[in-house]
């Protein structure tokens, strides 16, 4: 993998026929030898017109994110006829990634020219005919596979023959096909598998003056201009990053000329840009910005060369700042370098450097942790303040596929993280620590609110994970149903604020042996004797309905050291190791298990 | 000249000292209707023209790439 992106690096990629090239020598070189990879893409595009140069785009662009694709192209106007054949080479492409891009010349055919010679209400079945369509193709394709489904809505077209009195007419030709944007929409919304491309912003957002080469058009029906594919294939890219895991999550902050103008140590508190003046709301702006994105649960940082007493005058005390002190996850005020602070604080909020955004005027220390630092991704800020919101906002590195009450609240539940192991440094014995927390501990059976979270937390935790178990939405649906499985959720809360689902437990209910499946808890709650008190709550469960034996087991991974010996040290007997290494302890349930002192238990039977 | 070898040469992955006017689609391989197709969206790009549809399907060779690019105001010094 690294030898094609090694390839990549070495051409300047510049015009559309750059992708071409690097496509044809990257495919070849994959076709003599597989490449080793870690992170592989099946995608397959299904479109209703000549859509050459996503594959090739698309192609070029996982290879350098260190993605290995295979990518499989319907053939020209065939799409109906391979989503419908549960053989077709679509489905036997396995794809994880499903691309179905329909326009709306397509689905207007002539009428896309003569619009009105259909009626009001003809128009409005037009409507209905084609939503219903694509959600039978859809449905289809759901049925044959699980792959996300991505689906273009249409371009709103640009001119009318009615001119300026298009917007007069009864059910018009833009209406029409606004409301087929709307309603795909509206199906989707709550889809986990079907997520809808907004095509017509896209288009918006290159000029749709722009996005057909006439002439292209008629000699090879390309509908979209080849130039535009890679901004295409950027489009798609969040989605990709998301269903692969390789988004960010923490976005690092130089403070001088990056949330405020001017340099705190020399200008001083008046002196410095922020607030309604026109040097001072772009920072003002893009604070405003960041503020949004910590709503939606992005991690803040600093990371700034200064004295600690001036800068944090600033985040106290200035009037106009939007940013304060509870908004940030870790601070690096200080004098020390800029790479060494960027790994503390990765270390402090104890996620890996590879989900850390780091933003700095300097174009000196921007070069520094790119270098130092690969993993982190460091935008180029332009020179000129006012434009560094909109290089804020064409980051698409925050994104995820779903968004749980959890994802939200995350910048908040680190900052609060900050403030707890203040008091930790504090405080020298543990259960005073745990005393002033004031630990609340909700355990609950699995519902349709906490599914989403559950399934993600046994996909994401790698740390105190007992036995590593992935489980899909849908399997933990299907477990859930069962009377002979008890699926459980625990939600952490202390005086710093609500932690939300941070524990998941499965277990398998026999009459008088019951065996843990799965155990783990997120570590930023661990060590606070939450993971004790779920422990023992399954333990009181199992003698209440008066089984005799819990077995628990280990399945050592790379990573989940932190969770080796917990059962044992609960009072388990290790019992045996069986051929995959796995660890099987169990535990007499004659014996009682004390609940830990300082934490409440609430119990949501 | 120089610079449109140079593309022929990039987008056709072929050797620009091979490149004659009497190039074309018949015998380069790589030269396939797509690619015909990014020829044309480079060109444009490059000498930032942009060629009437007739122009595209009557190309037959390099030779007449020229021909077409001199319509446009091209010159090439040979």
């Amino acid at each position: 993998m690294e030898k094609l992106q090694e390839i990549i690096a070495q051409k300047e990629v510049k015009g559309i026929s750059d992708y071409f090239t690097l496509y044809r020598r990257l495919n070849k070189m994959c076709k003599e030898r597989e490449p080793s990879y870690d992170k592989a893409l099946n995608v397959a595009i299904l479109s209703s017109f000549t859509s050459n140069g996503i594959k090739e785009s698309l192609y070029v662009k996982c290879c350098a994110l260190g993605i290995f694709p295979k990518i499989y192209v319907s053939e020209y106007k065939q799409y109906t006829q391979e989503i419908l054949n549960p053989e077709s080479e679509l489905y036997q492409s396995s794809p994880n990634l499903i691309i179905l891009f329909i326009d709306a010349m397509t689905l207007w055919g002539d009428d896309f020219f003569q619009a009105y010679r259909r009626s009001d209400e003809s128009r409005k079945e037009w409507v209905s005919e084609n939503r219903d369509e694509i959600e039978s193709l859809i449905e289809k394709i759901k049925t044959h596979s699980s792959a996300k489904i991505l689906v273009h809505n249409l371009a709103v077209p640009e001119y009318s023959p009615l001119g300026i009195l298009e917007n007069k007419q009864g059910f018009g030709f833009f209406e029409a096909t606004e409301t087929l944007n709307r309603k795909l929409r509206e199906v989707y919304k709550t889809d986990q598998q079907v997520f809808v491309f907004d095509y017509d912003a896209f288009c918006s957002k290159i000029g749709k003056q722009n996005i057909v080469d006439h002439k292209m058009y008629y000699i090879g029906d390309m509908k979209l201009s080849l130039n535009h594919m890679p901004a295409l294939t950027d489009a798609y890219l969040p989605y990709i990053k998301s269903m692969m895991s390789m988004t960010k999550k923490c976005l690092v902050l130089d403070l001088d000329n990056t949330l405020w103008g001017g340099v705190i140590g020399e200008d001083g508190l008046e002196g410095i840009q922020i607030g309604p003046t026109p040097a001072g709301r772009p920072f003002l702006e893009f604070q405003h910005y960041i503020l949004s994105l910590f709503d939606r649960g992005v991690i803040l940082a600093i990371n700034s060369k200064n004295n600690f007493e001036d800068a944090i005058k600033v985040i106290r005390e200035h009037p106009d700042m939007i940013l304060r002190e509870k908004h940030f996850a870790a601070m690096r005020i200080n004098w020390d370098d800029k790479i060494s602070n960027i790994q503390s604080i990765a270390e402090e909020i104890n996620i890996g450097l590879g989900s850390l955004v780091f933003l700095d005027d300097d174009k000196l220390n921007q070069e520094m942790v790119r270098t130092a630092c690969p993993d982190v991704l460091v935008p180029v800020l332009p020179e000129d303040p006012s434009l560094y919101l909109k290089t804020l906002m064409d980051i698409d590195d925050f994104n995820s596929l779903h968004l749980t009450d959890e994802d939200k609240n995350k910048g908040q539940m680190y900052a609060a993280q900050k403030r707890r192991k203040e008091i930790k440094k504090t405080t020298t014995d543990l259960s005073g620590y745990l005393k002033q927390l004031k630990t609340k501990v909700t355990i609950e059976e699995a519902n349709p609110f906490t599914m989403p979270r559950i399934s993600q937390l046994t996909q994401k935790t790698n740390q105190f994970n007992m036995t590593t178990k992935r489980y899909l939405e849908e399997d933990i649906k299907a477990l859930a149903i069962r009377k002979d499985i008890m699926v459980l959720s625990l939600k952490a809360e202390d005086k710093f604020g609500d932690n939300g689902i941070t524990g998941v437990a499965i277990v398998k209910k026999g009459s008088e042996r019951w065996e843990i499946d799965s155990f783990l808890l997120s570590c930023r709650v661990l060590g606070r004797k939450i993971e004790e008190t779920f422990l023992a709550y399954i333990i009181e469960k199992a003698k209440n309905e008066k089984a005799k034996i819990l077995i628990g087991s280990f399945i050592p991974t790379q990573k989940n050291v932190p969770a080796r010996g917990f059962f044992e040290r609960l009072g388990f007997c290790a019992l045996e190791e069986n051929r995959e290494g796995c660890e099987i302890s169990e535990y007499d349930l004659n014996k009682d298990c004390p609940y830990p002192d300082f934490i409440q238990l609430i119990r949501k039977d | 000249m120089k610079r449109l070898k140079e593309i022929l040469a990039d987008v056709l992955e072929i050797d620009e000292a091979s490149i004659t006017d009497e190039t074309a689609p018949d015998n380069v391989d790589t030269w396939d209707s797509m690619n015909g197709l990014v020829l044309v969206t480079e060109l444009e790009t490059k000498f930032n023209i942009k060629f009437k549809m007739e122009e595209v399907t009557s190309v037959k060779c390099v030779g007449d790439i020229k021909a077409a690019l001199r319509n446009h105001g091209v010159v090439f010094n040979e």
